[in-house]
């Protein structure tokens, strides 16, 4: 049970840590200043404002009662009075020793903040402080402390310190206000369905209107006529009930034309102030990004000293204020980046000036506001830039594309390949290990923000990265999309297209399925099978269209099959918290206009997903995946034209082939000899060796006689045909009446 | 304590041996190990609910709040035990079922109109029950080790059991433990 008193000191404690990390942190940041610029120039007052600083941390240790933290301080309030008298002139090594004061002030704190018994206060009491002192020169009379006080005070007159989980939890009701507004908008829109239904009342009462009328006058009595006085009395009566029901109804559609009206207002009355709301929430939340920034000067200090790297550091722009809690996301992604600019980015200054740049490396970091609802972040540094052809090398080797396609590449969407993952992951390319991985992340991290990132770089000129980040943690769009009955949101951002899809048009290749869209092939998968729902038996309703959503992520993209795609909604992303960390396929959930609570999809999981889980029931895992299933089938293509050799390996890997090539029958045959294949595609003029008598000689060799050949040509004369299905072809097509999926359905057919 | 007073109307008597006598009965009362008192301090106050027939209780301090379970939205690529996620006040919550943890009959959700919400450290999530049949107060002292048969390899859970047979789950240990935590990553 702790007692008041124990209550007390633990409160207080909280509130000196709180200024502790406030005091850190300028003290750091003036003694970088004071690094670069000598303290006999400006910056005497630098050292007069570190002074005091240390100052009055000491005095705030002491009241405190943690006597560690004070004779740091006083020892390092020591030094800076040293250097206020122009005594002794800083070196890098003292201020690196002032750095590691300040950390070791760090772990005192933090010890001291982790239980809040007395008892281990004490153990932070007295170790370290006795260590530290004697390292420093003599302790002098500290100074007066009350001008640093009355700053102080001055400051809390105008602010108020408002924990931000209370923050946080004020923006969570306003954010669920928006359910009341999407309520209101959803009650004044069933009205007006209401008042609608009139219309028909009027058309109704417009067809016996005529008839209606002779019979309310008709009502008055007739003298002439004396027969049926009777029934007449009662159709006066009906008349009458008619009369007044059609004046009742119009009052009542009056009334009701009036509240739909009202309601209408109200909802955008409600809406408007829902929306004040909710800026204004945000606002609260905003914060310079100059607090998260404070660390990156040291910490790219420490990273050069460690590397024997010199970068000055540049921040523009700290004073933009953006969302607390993008700044909480940014915080890791940001010292990601910087880590790998001078990790690979940043040369030694030995290479620098052979390379003929300044010896110092420049690192800057620009932040600013592109428009009224996103910042924009670039962190660029003149460094090494990055080498595409490794790059490029690597991706390859991983098999996220094929060689051919690599070689067509342009430059940026060379570089959009190093926020794959795989391509960091090769062991071959250990230089830019570090910087592919950590671009995967930021590129993660940003979209799961709703930003974007892209990369710009030239070889031995720099790099720069841009990130493009809302100023809040705004709503998105996203496609309301259903599989297996369950609704499901993908980001906007993420959807190529969404389209329906012909059975014909959806082809198995290999063991998957794929569409053609727009030339290209794209692998198909059901989303419900890839997010892991319990299986549906009566699901291929034959000839009926499928509705496909083709997701992109990263330079990929794969086609999901779903129920229905319904609608494009505004949405406000809800993470996931304790004790869902992390779920696979899903960043998260937000509550749709109808309360609806629905998950949403992480694009870049379901891509990887896919390929292993889309695959339909009882086939194996297909695509980059290979090495690991079952034997893909091998293929030799056999064509003197590198174009053609390219175009024909890039058909077969992306169907999920194995390819090998050669450039004529020559060399195809040795090739033969020494791999096992399961089919030849072969062109049929190639010098050396045509294709013809490759394929004579394939039939005539004992262990190859079985082996599907496909020829390929040009030579369109039946003679010719006749010639190849001669010589034992197993198939013939002509280059004018090539179509891939063609080749592929022939070559799925024969092995 | 009684036996105590008694034998201090008692004392008045001037007999010595007397004396001793009730000295020694009252020092035996006092030696009495203090146990059965049912103070307020030594009862905790429990939320009852139902789960596939059988009683279960929370404790109060951990609950959040009840409330019917109206719409929950199941939660693809999670293990079985979290059933989905509700919203509760604009945050989202997990909803656990205790039943499977418990290899409890009935894993319909069918049954199961009640959600309540705990929390524990910086964990809130909901746990649902068939039925919530109100609070009461269990004296620490009539909670008995639970029969192993009962929960198995989650005895962990289980705070323990009353003279009624109401099972008591520890919710603290529950919340703080590392199997409830989703953390997976898609394996490429």
């Amino acid at each position: 049970m702790p007692t008041q008193d124990d209550e007390f000191i633990k409160q207080l404690r909280e509130t000196f840590s709180v200024e502790a990390a406030e005091h850190l942190q300028s003290m750091a940041s003036m003694l970088l200043e004071l690094e670069k610029a000598p303290p006999s120039a400006q910056g005497a007052e630098t050292i007069e404002k570190v002074y005091r600083e240390a100052h009055s941390l000491k005095g705030a240790a002491r009241a405190v009662d943690l006597s560690g933290i004070e004779a740091i301080c006083q020892s390092l309030e020591s030094v800076f009075s040293e250097w206020k008298r122009g005594k002794s002139t800083p070196s890098p090594e003292v201020f690196d020793t002032l750095h590691s004061d300040l950390d070791e002030i760090h772990a005192l704190l933090a010890r001291a903040g982790a239980d809040s018994t007395g008892g281990a206060l004490e153990r932070g009491n007295r170790s370290p402080g006795a260590e530290v002192a004697p390292r420093l020169p003599l302790p002098i009379q500290p100074a007066p402390s009350q001008l640093v006080e009355s700053e102080n005070a001055a400051v809390a007159a105008t602010t108020v310190r408002i924990p931000i989980a209370k923050l946080n939890a004020r923006l969570l009701q306003a954010e669920d206000m928006l359910l009341v507004k999407a309520m209101a908008a959803q009650r004044a829109a069933e009205l007006k369905q209401v008042t609608a239904l009139f219309d028909q009342w009027h058309r109704e009462w417009a067809k016996v209107s005529i008839e209606a009328r002779i019979l309310l006058r008709s009502r008055k009595p007739d003298p002439d006529a004396e027969i049926g006085a009777q029934p007449i009395a009662a159709s006066a009566k009906l008349a009458h009930f008619i009369d007044w029901n059609c004046d009742y109804f119009r009052s009542l559609e009056n009334r009701l034309n009036s509240l739909a009206t009202r309601a209408k207002q109200d909802c955008q009355g409600v809406g408007k102030r829902v929306d004040d709301l909710l800026e204004d929430s945000k606002n609260l939340l905003l914060m310079p990004f100059s607090t998260l920034s404070v660390i990156f000067p040291r910490l790219v200090r420490e990273i050069c000293r460690n590397q024997g790297k010199e970068v000055d550091l540049v921040i523009r722009g700290a004073e933009v204020e953006i969302d607390n809690r993008i700044l909480e996301e940014m915080k890791d992604v940001l010292i990601h980046v910087l880590r790998n600019c001078v990790d690979h980015g940043v040369e030694t200054p030995a290479e620098r000036v052979r390379l003929g740049k300044p010896e110092r490396a420049n690192i800057t970091i620009s932040v600013s506001q592109v428009n009224g609802r996103s910042v924009e972040i670039v962190v660029s540094d003149d460094g090494a830039g990055v080498d595409l052809e490794r790059v490029k090398d690597a991706a390859v080797a991983q098999g996220i594309l094929s060689e051919i396609d690599a070689r067509a590449l342009d430059e940026p969407d060379a570089l959009a390949l190093i926020f794959q993952s795989g391509v960091s992951s090769s062991p071959t390319v250990t230089g830019l290990s570090g910087r592919g991985l950590g671009m995967a992340i930021v590129r993660e991290k940003t979209g799961n923000l709703g930003g974007r990132t892209s990369i710009e770089s030239k070889r031995h000129v720099g790099t720069s990265l841009r990130m493009v980040l809302p100023l809040t943690l705004a709503t998105f769009r996203g496609i309301v999309v259903s599989a297996d009955g369950r609704k499901f949101v993908v980001p906007t951002v993420h959807v190529e297209r969404a389209m329906r899809v012909k059975p014909q048009d959806i082809r198995t290749v290999g063991n998957r399925q794929t569409v053609s869209l727009q030339a290209r092939i794209v692998s198909l998968a059901r989303l419900a099978a890839v997010l892991e729902l319990p299986p549906k038996t009566n699901h291929d309703d034959a000839g009926v269209a499928v509705p496909v959503v083709v997701l992109h992520s990263a330079g990929q993209r794969i086609a999901f099959a779903v129920d229905e795609i319904l609608q494009e909604e505004e949405v406000l992303v809800k993470p996931f918290r304790k004790p869902l960390l992390r779920v696979r396929n899903i960043t998260g959930a937000t509550v749709l206009g109808s309360g609806q609570v629905v998950p949403i999809l992480n694009v870049a999981d379901l891509l990887i997903s896919a390929r292993t889980h889309g695959a339909p029931p009882g086939a194996a895992l297909p695509g980059p995946a290979r090495e690991r299933s079952a034997p893909t089938n091998k293929v030799l293509v056999v064509d003197d034209s590198v174009t053609s050799r390219m175009l024909l390996k890039g058909i077969l890997e992306s169907a999920g082939y194995q390819v090998k090539t050669a450039v004529d029958g020559v060399e195809a045959f040795t090739a033969l000899h020494e791999d096992g294949f399961d089919l030849v595609v072969s062109d049929v003029e190639m010098p050396r060796m045509n294709g013809f008598d490759l394929t004579a000689k394939i039939r005539r060799d004992k262990r190859l006689v079985d082996l599907p050949i496909v020829l390929i040509t040009a030579l369109e004369s039946r003679q010719e045909r006749e010639r190849g299905i001669d010589a034992g072809a197993s198939a013939y097509i002509i280059k004018s009446s090539f179509d891939q999926s063609n080749l592929l359905e022939i070559i799925r057919r024969l092995v | 304590m009684r036996n105590a007073q008694i034998s201090n109307a008692r004392s008045a008597g001037p007999d010595a041996l007397r004396t001793r006598e009730i000295l020694t009965a009252r020092a035996r009362a006092l030696a009495r190990p203090y146990r059965r008192p049912p103070a307020a301090d030594q009862a905790i106050e429990v939320v009852d609910f139902r789960l596939a027939q059988e009683s279960f209780g929370i404790e109060q301090t951990f609950v959040r709040e009840v409330q019917p379970l109206r719409e929950l939205t199941p939660l693809p690529c999670t293990p079985p035990f979290i059933r989905g996620i509700i919203n509760v006040r604009g945050e989202i919550l997990p909803v656990l079922d205790m039943k499977i943890f418990f290899e409890l009959p009935g894993a319909g959700i069918a049954d199961l109109h009640m959600v309540i919400i705990v929390h524990a450290g910086d964990v809130e999530l909901g746990i649902l029950a068939d039925v919530v049949t109100g609070t009461r107060s269990v004296p620490l002292n009539t909670l008995q080790p639970c029969p192993p048969t009962l929960a198995g390899a989650r005895m962990k859970y289980l705070k323990g059991v009353t003279n009624e047979g109401m099972v008591i789950l520890d919710v603290a240990r529950i919340l703080s433990d590392a199997d409830i935590t989703v953390n997976e990553e898609v394996p490429s």
